[in-house]
């Protein structure tokens, strides 16, 4: 009598059982929080026995990969940046939090730059990253104000939801494997590869709504409050913490070539509403509107290296001249 | 309950685990009543219409066989619809309201079948045969034809009187249209022209022949199975041997394979390509087509996978319904190779009586091109579909006709095999072109888009802000195709390899020559690429004929 399972079947059942459990015990420090695509309380600071921290990731997005001390080394300036793609640079090396950390230490100062910018992060994802980083002693915080990313907030929010409960159609959903592969399938594969367009017309667990979505009025409204909101908490956070902060607004450009404008997107007089003694605004938009911007600009938002230096030269001037460096000791402004 | 949901899949486990634990007449019942809730699940209500297909050609072929049933049980049996209806109107289910209007054919059924019976019985005998056949067929098509055709030829009607002229103030009802009615109707009518041409015994077990046209495996998007084939399955029990499961599980595994993986997943590229609004060029009108071609494959040969191999966990052996389409050389071969059952049906009871090829070159032509129209149509009520039958119906004459284009078809030189290929796959293109636009309008854009070779693209845009809308321009532009293509090639080139693998089989599902270890890893790809694609459930192609 021929076998009730063939060796195919039970090559394959071997193989998955393999996978799911070598998955489940070698990377479950990498799992944990995997799937919540930035809404882990814990957000993606490793820390390790040595006293280091590793920045790997918040939720599905990684950080660019930085290791710094949990405890602040005495005489360190610790300046962290919060925000979107946009703070976030090309590389770790080109980013203005590097650079700003790079004109300080010219200066004299020890300075780090935490570069805590994760691509499409909006108001509250942001606000949990914050909210984490706030435990390792900031002396500045950068917080990168942005409101192009409220749609992902919301999307990667209903995701961190999904599946989690024992409805039938999520028990393949249950293995890791399955998961981080239908993940990779989507992230990976079904966004880059489909215009919006058509990833709209599915509409089901996807990014793709996003242009009809943004054309919501209710939407939009709360997505403003939303981004007002979070912002409020930020300011909140840090002034409990004693941190002070510089809003950085976002810019965009639109025209081309010498028609060229910045738009502030209205993000300028939401910054310059929180404006306090401890909370510096620093418009993109009038800080490079004296340049020659446009080749500043990879697209119509993303800075290319020579707009990070140009940034983080702004704001270490706004920072000297909002008496921000004077906590160091070493800040001497130049003429 | 479409296949893939989860529902069907507690549904098929229960009836597997139960199935072969029953008595031979257990399993009967259990298959039964299986099948009515698989159907009803969808919409209560049209189990009645069912109901009254079975009904009707149960004592039509035990008449045609001179069994004549007491009367008050025919009026009994032919009431249960007008008492299931009753069932739904008490019951209440949300969006499944019964009216009044509905409960009248029902509930005229007994009188008027038991009325006709009766007088059918009073015709010469050597005319009754037909006159019983003339009752199904024409019960039949009436159900089929008001269900699926009144609304398109009532609304065509109004239009002709318009260009007439005559402005027609008729409101025309919404009539809904059953799932599965066209597959259905066709095998019940199968049966009974079986039974009148002798080829069949008719079936005086009632259970038993309600459950071969109600077996849920195959109800509502075929194969259109013959009596004479699924008959006597039924009427013998089914032995259990593990060969049964491993295919019936292989044959599931590769239908969900090209349906959610491959046929789901090029359905996203089709839908955009043939949306009425995309603003297409001749890249975009290519790979929608293109896309479309390999979903409606994936999608149809992976529910026949999915029907085949459910009916093969329970013991039943459904018939092939698609061998390798896309290597056809010609439409003749096409035809022999797509939807094979269908074509089976035309060319037995349409085709054939019509005088088939047996009337010199005209009337050959002209059978085809009447089969082919008559195809078409069964798809669905639309120009298109009419349309696109007698496309195919004249590429069937041109490679009757034509010498080199004949010779193509049945050429054995690999040159000529690849040519041929090449231009009935290309034709086929055309013909999926014509099936998939929802109107002439749309279809006639489709081909001026040949004409627009640029590159199109919205690239390189970053996200809107909050509020803002893409640009006008950018909206209405076709959008890149390049990145989409290579989405096409992920989802298509799995399925085309593996139909490169069984050339020589004629089926993907036969890889028993491989070695165990190369299924192994195969069932596991497959596995790993059904799970990853899982997002709605998509509703297959073929439900809606």
């Amino acid at each position: 009598m021929r076998r009730t399972f063939t060796h195919s079947f039970l090559l394959i059942v071997v193989l998955l059982a393999g996978a799911e459990l070598a998955m489940r015990t070698f990377y479950a420090r990498g799992l944990s929080g995997r799937f919540d695509y930035g809404y882990h309380p814990t957000a993606g600071f490793q820390e390790n026995a040595d006293g280091s921290v590793n920045l790997v990731r918040a939720g599905g997005r990684k950080f660019l990969p930085q290791q710094y001390r949990q405890r602040k080394p005495d005489g360190t300036f610790r300046i962290m940046v919060v925000g979107d793609s946009v703070p976030r640079g090309p590389s770790l090396r080109d980013a203005y939090a590097a650079k700003v950390a790079e004109l300080l230490r010219q200066r004299g100062i020890s300075a780090e730059g935490w570069n805590l910018c994760l691509p499409g992060y909006g108001a509250q994802r942001c606000h949990i990253v914050l909210q984490k980083a706030l435990n390792y002693s900031p002396d500045f915080v950068i917080r990168h104000l942005n409101n192009s990313n409220e749609y992902e907030d919301e999307r990667e929010r209903r995701r961190s939801q999904e599946r989690r409960d024992w409805h039938p159609n999520n028990t393949l959903m249950m293995s890791v494997l399955v998961r981080r592969l239908h993940e990779i399938k989507t992230e990976n594969i079904f966004w880059p590869l489909l215009p919006e367009k058509i990833r709209a017309q599915q509409g089901v667990n996807d990014a793709a709504a996003e242009t009809a979505a943004s054309m919501d009025e209710e939407r939009i409204r709360v997505w403003k409050e939303r981004v007002r909101d979070f912002l409020a908490q930020d300011i909140a956070a840090c002034r409990e913490a004693g941190v002070p902060m510089l809003l950085v607004t976002q810019v965009r450009v639109r025209g081309s070539g010498k028609e060229s404008t910045m738009d502030d997107s209205g993000l300028d007089a939401l910054a310059e509403s929180f404006a306090a003694p401890d909370v510096a605004v620093l418009s993109m938009k009038q800080a490079l509107s004296a340049l020659d911007f446009v080749p500043l600009f990879m697209d119509t938002a993303h800075l290319l290296p020579k707009g990070h230096e140009v940034l983080a030269g702004a704001i270490v001037e706004k920072m000297d001249r909002t008496g921000a460096l004077r906590q160091t000791g070493a800040a001497v402004r130049k003429p | 309950m479409s296949f893939t949901s989860w529902e069907f899949a507690v549904l098929l486990a229960s009836v597997f685990a139960l199935y072969w634990r029953l008595p031979w007449r257990g399993r009967i019942w259990l298959l039964l009543g299986a099948s009515y809730f698989f159907y009803g699940a969808w919409d209560a209500r049209f189990l009645a219409l069912h109901f009254t297909t079975t009904i009707v050609d149960f004592y039509a072929a035990l008449a045609m066989e001179r069994r004549r049933v007491a009367l008050g049980k025919v009026a009994v049996m032919t009431s249960l619809p007008a008492l299931w209806m009753l069932g739904c109107k008490a019951v209440h289910v949300q969006g499944h309201d019964v009216a009044w209007q509905h409960l009248v054919p029902v509930i005229a059924l007994p009188v008027l079948f038991c009325t006709l019976y009766t007088l059918l019985w009073r015709v010469p005998e050597q005319r009754q045969r037909k006159a019983f056949l003339l009752l199904s067929l024409g019960s039949n098509l009436v159900v089929l034809g008001f269900f699926k055709y009144f609304n398109f030829f009532a609304d065509s009607l109004v239009r002709a009187l318009g260009v007439l002229g005559w402005e027609a103030g008729w409101t025309l009802p919404h009539i809904l249209l059953p799932v599965g009615i066209s597959f259905y109707t066709f095998q019940a009518m199968s049966y009974t022209i079986d039974v009148y041409r002798g080829e069949t015994k008719a079936v005086a077990d009632f259970p038993l022949f309600a459950a071969f046209l109600a077996f849920f495996p195959q109800l509502v998007a075929g194969p259109i199975e013959r009596a004479h084939q699924m008959l006597p399955q039924f009427s013998t029990p089914r032995m259990w041997e593990p060969a049964v499961f491993h295919r019936g599980a292989r044959l599931l595994l590769f239908g969900f394979f090209k349906k959610v993986f491959v046929g789901d997943n090029c359905a996203l590229l089709a839908n955009y390509a043939f949306a009425p609004d995309t603003p297409l060029n001749a890249q975009w009108a290519l790979l929608g087509v293109l896309a479309f071609a390999v979903q409606i494959y994936g999608d149809f040969s992976g529910y026949t996978d999915i029907a085949r191999g459910s009916a093969q966990l329970l013991g039943f052996r459904l018939n092939h319904n698609f061998r390798l389409p896309y290597f056809a050389q010609g439409p003749s071969d096409f035809w022999r190779r797509w939807h094979i059952t269908l074509s089976a049906w035309f060319r037995d009871y349409v085709y054939i009586p019509l005088g088939g090829n047996r009337g010199g070159t005209f009337a050959t032509m002209r059978n085809l091109g009447l089969t082919m129209v008559l195809a078409g149509l069964w798809h669905g009520a639309n120009w298109t579909f009419i349309l696109w039958g007698a496309y195919h119906g004249v590429l069937l004459i041109l490679f009757r006709l034509v010498p080199p284009l004949h010779a193509l078809e049945s050429a054995k030189s690999a040159p000529r095999v690849f040519l041929g290929t090449g231009l009935m796959f290309a034709l086929t293109l055309v013909g999926w072109a014509i099936f998939r636009c929802g109107s002439l309008a749309q279809l006639g854009d489709w081909f001026a888009a040949f004409a627009h070779w640029d590159g199109g693209g919205a690239a390189g845009l970053s996200k809107p802000a909050i509020g803002e809308a893409l640009p006008a321009a950018v909206q209405s532009a076709a959008v890149g195709w390049r990145s989409p293509a290579l989405w096409f090639a992920i989802h298509a080139t799995p399925l085309a390899l593996l139909q490169f693998a069984a050339r020589r089989r004629d089926d993907e599902v036969e890889i028993d020559h491989w070695p165990w270890i190369g299924r192994g890893l195969l069932y596991g790809f497959m596995f790993l690429a059904i799970a990853s694609s899982t997002g709605g459930e998509v509703e297959f192609i073929y439900f809606q004929f």
